[in-house]
């Protein structure tokens, strides 16, 4: 009879702890998410013109003229091409140089380190790295491409509407791929070789042996990737920025430049808070639709 | 115990008297934007904070270089977070914006005893004052030129271009392999604005507002000059969407580049090319066939008292006052010989100025540039009117985004100078 009010004391007490000991994490998190984003709200209510200055009280008014914005939808869609085009890519690159690294050959370790290399370079190393490489005075690809043959005159990689979109997941992809890919080297570590042995035994060849085992096994990692990726991806602005400025012509200009621009170039802090209320809401539903979709049958 | 009272009674009142004494030495600190990046720039600003730091012990100013493509969104929000500077160097379409926040107050009372004392260009003060007010005190003056090669003129059996036929075709010769006939930018950036200002001058559409302060950019003039920015750009380097003023010097210090459109080269020229000043060519801006003269954008760079505290104002005036004495004034403009112009009298004639050894060796081109800047214009600021509602027009680099309808977007001049106006229109709501 005693033991148990004295076990649900303990399991209370033991609750109670666990509750302080995280209570000053989520103190931070409340005060450096939530804080920041309420004062969003509250900006994207009043007419704000420069960061600074007073505005009166419009209601939903800044809302209803972003959405009317075709700038923001043509954002938008720009957004969802730089999503996806990196999402592919950096999947792709990420998945070839993690099967590859889980290989055992001479000098791996040292091909793992060097390939986290690009990930760690400064974001504005990486854009001089990279506009000096796509250059049309001295850009060491346009010299090949003209030595080669292939072009008669060097090619503006920023210059064009779909050049410049397609230059930036290059250079964003090359960015990123190494982080994604050693985090597939993780899970590709954590799937047990007998498994791979057995397979072999009755028969498997290596693309049945991929499909069957590893694709299936590296579900879960792929799933945080995919949600932690997509959400990251979104959200980049200083590649773009640095490199491209949103244009050529807003070629460019997805929605957190957008955002930026609307803030910072045209003075509409007011507008510009809405459109960042927005975007969080737009990212949210997509954390939960991509959680809900990408998660393994069987798991809930 | 009394002992023991004095020597506490002692050691506080030396306590006192130390941190009066300290309190007395400690100078009024100034934190000084500037946006003059280039490295060659930076050095000499410091040099001449470092001659002043020394000779006014009491007054500490300390250079942080900004950026003009962030100054804009960075100025308004170092306000609001209460860490602005207490000097800040403008251009003429900047000061609304910070006006308008309240962070300036006028400095007409000094720019008037700095006017007794050195004279003032006209031109290079009127830009500030307007709303009752001065709101900046003129720096230097900066106007834009045509530089050449005269060699590789010669060779292409040219003659400076006067007009835009001439121009046109003078670009057109000069693209070979390996040459661009023109470096002309279509980046959405301040340097293209002034590029394309350029051409609006000459082709007689400097106003882009009537007198009344409604938008006049909608007018067949300014269409004929992105139409002819169209022609031209043809010539210009592929990834032109991407340049600001250093691409554009490194494209003709690299021989890359035929001719460009370019406050000055001299510097780049003389360290990073062949640095021949009989070979360095300067001209007017070519103006439109129907035109009889070119002009040129031209306008004055000024310097903000943004410091509240009484202290650090006075310590400002006698920091801008000591940089505008003829003595120091010719070394501050010299950070980048030929690029700044005079706005004072004495600073015209100062020795400090026409001594400095590149300008020695360029003077040439120098008087050229001068003489261009005389035919000079500002977007917003023409006519002998000033209109505020620019600034916004100018931050988000509206003359440049409708250039990049045109070059990139490939919309016709007047679609593209229609839906400028419109955007305008909206920017200045």
């Amino acid at each position: 009879m005693s033991a148990g009010p004295r076990r649900l004391s303990r399991a209370r007490s033991e609750a109670i702890a666990g509750m302080l000991m995280v209570a000053p994490v989520l103190v931070w998190l409340a005060a450096t998410i939530l804080y920041p984003l309420g004062t969003s709200v509250a900006i994207s209510l009043r007419d704000i013109r420069i960061i600074g200055s007073d505005g009166g009280f419009v209601g939903l008014g800044n809302y209803a003229d972003v959405l009317e914005m075709a700038r923001l939808w043509a954002a938008l869609g720009r957004s969802l091409v730089w999503v996806t085009g990196n999402a592919v890519l950096q999947t792709l690159l990420a998945l070839g140089t993690a099967l590859l690294l889980n290989q055992r050959f001479r000098g791996v370790r040292l091909v793992r380190v060097w390939v986290i290399l690009s990930w760690i370079v400064p974001t504005i190393v990486v854009v001089i790295i990279w506009r000096w490489l796509l250059g049309t005075s001295g850009g060491v690809v346009n010299y090949l491409l003209v030595s080669l043959g292939l072009t008669d005159r060097p090619v503006g990689f920023f210059a064009g509407q779909g050049s410049a979109m397609a230059s930036l997941v290059v250079i964003n992809s090359w960015r990123w791929f190494p982080f994604v890919a050693v985090m597939l080297l993780a899970g590709l570590q954590r799937i047990p070789a007998d498994l791979y042995e057995a397979a072999a035994i009755d028969g498997a060849g290596p693309w049945q042996r991929f499909r069957r085992i590893t694709w299936p096994l590296l579900q879960p990692t792929m799933l945080v990737l995919g949600v932690v990726g997509t959400l990251l991806s979104f959200n980049v602005f200083d590649i773009i920025w640095l490199t491209t400025a949103g244009g050529p012509s807003g070629a460019t200009q997805t929605l957190p430049v957008l955002i930026y621009e609307t803030a910072f170039k045209s003075y509409r802090l007011g507008q510009a808070a809405a459109m960042s209320v927005l975007v969080s809401l737009l990212l949210m539903a997509l954390a939960v639709l991509l959680t809900r979709a990408l998660a393994p049958k069987g798991q809930g | 115990m009394a002992t023991r009272w004095s020597i506490v009674s002692g050691v506080a009142a030396a306590a006192l008297v130390w941190g009066a004494a300290a309190a007395q030495a400690e100078p009024v600190r100034l934190v000084l934007w500037h946006m003059e990046q280039p490295p060659h720039r930076v050095a000499r600003v410091q040099e001449l904070i470092d001659a002043f730091n020394k000779s006014h012990p009491d007054i500490a100013v300390k250079q942080e270089p900004q950026s003009w493509g962030e100054i804009y969104a960075k100025a308004p929000a170092a306000i609001a977070a209460g860490n602005a500077p207490d000097l800040l160097f403008a251009i003429p379409d900047f000061t609304p914006i910070l006006k308008d926040l309240g962070a300036l107050q006028s400095v007409d009372g000094f720019v008037k005893r700095l006017d007794a004392e050195h004279h003032f260009v006209p031109s290079a003060l009127a830009p500030y004052s307007y709303d009752g007010g001065v709101w900046a005190v003129p720096l230097y003056n900066m106007a834009m030129s045509l530089w050449y090669r005269k060699s590789v003129f010669a060779e292409a059996g040219l003659t400076p271009p006067k007009t835009w036929s001439e121009w046109k075709a003078a670009a057109e010769k000069l693209t070979a392999d390996g040459r661009y006939g023109i470096g002309l930018p279509a980046n959405k950036q301040l340097y293209t604005d002034q590029t394309v200002y350029d051409l609006m001058v000459n082709a007689g559409a400097a106003d882009i507002y009537n007198p009344d302060g409604t938008l006049r950019f909608d007018n067949p003039q300014t269409v004929k000059a992105y139409d002819f920015y169209k022609d031209l750009y043809q010539f210009s380097a592929a990834d032109a969407p991407g340049w600001t003023w250093g691409e554009a010097e490194a494209c003709f210090a690299s021989g890359g580049c035929g001719m460009i459109l370019q406050f000055t080269v001299i510097s780049t020229y003389d360290s990073q090319a062949e640095g021949d000043a009989q070979d360095l060519g300067v001209a007017p801006i070519p103006h439109a066939d129907d035109r009889k003269e070119s002009g040129t954008i031209a306008y004055s760079n000024a310097v903000m008292i943004l410091a509240k505290d009484e202290a650090k104002r006075k310590a400002a005036e006698t920091f801008i006052a000591w940089l505008l004495e003829p003595e120091t004034y010719g070394r501050f403009l010299n950070m980048e010989p030929g690029l700044f112009l005079p706005v004072t009298a004495d600073g015209a004639k100062a020795k400090s100025l026409w001594s400095d050894p590149l300008v020695v060796k360029y003077k040439p081109q120098i008087e050229a540039m001068i003489a261009n800047s005389r035919n000079g214009a500002l977007f917003g600021f023409t006519g002998g009117h000033t209109f505020p509602s620019i600034a916004a027009i100018s931050a988000q680099n509206i003359l440049a985004e409708t250039l990049q309808k045109v070059v990139v977007d490939e919309m016709s001049a007047a679609d593209a100078v229609k839906a400028g106006q419109a955007r305008m229109q909206e920017a200045v709501k």
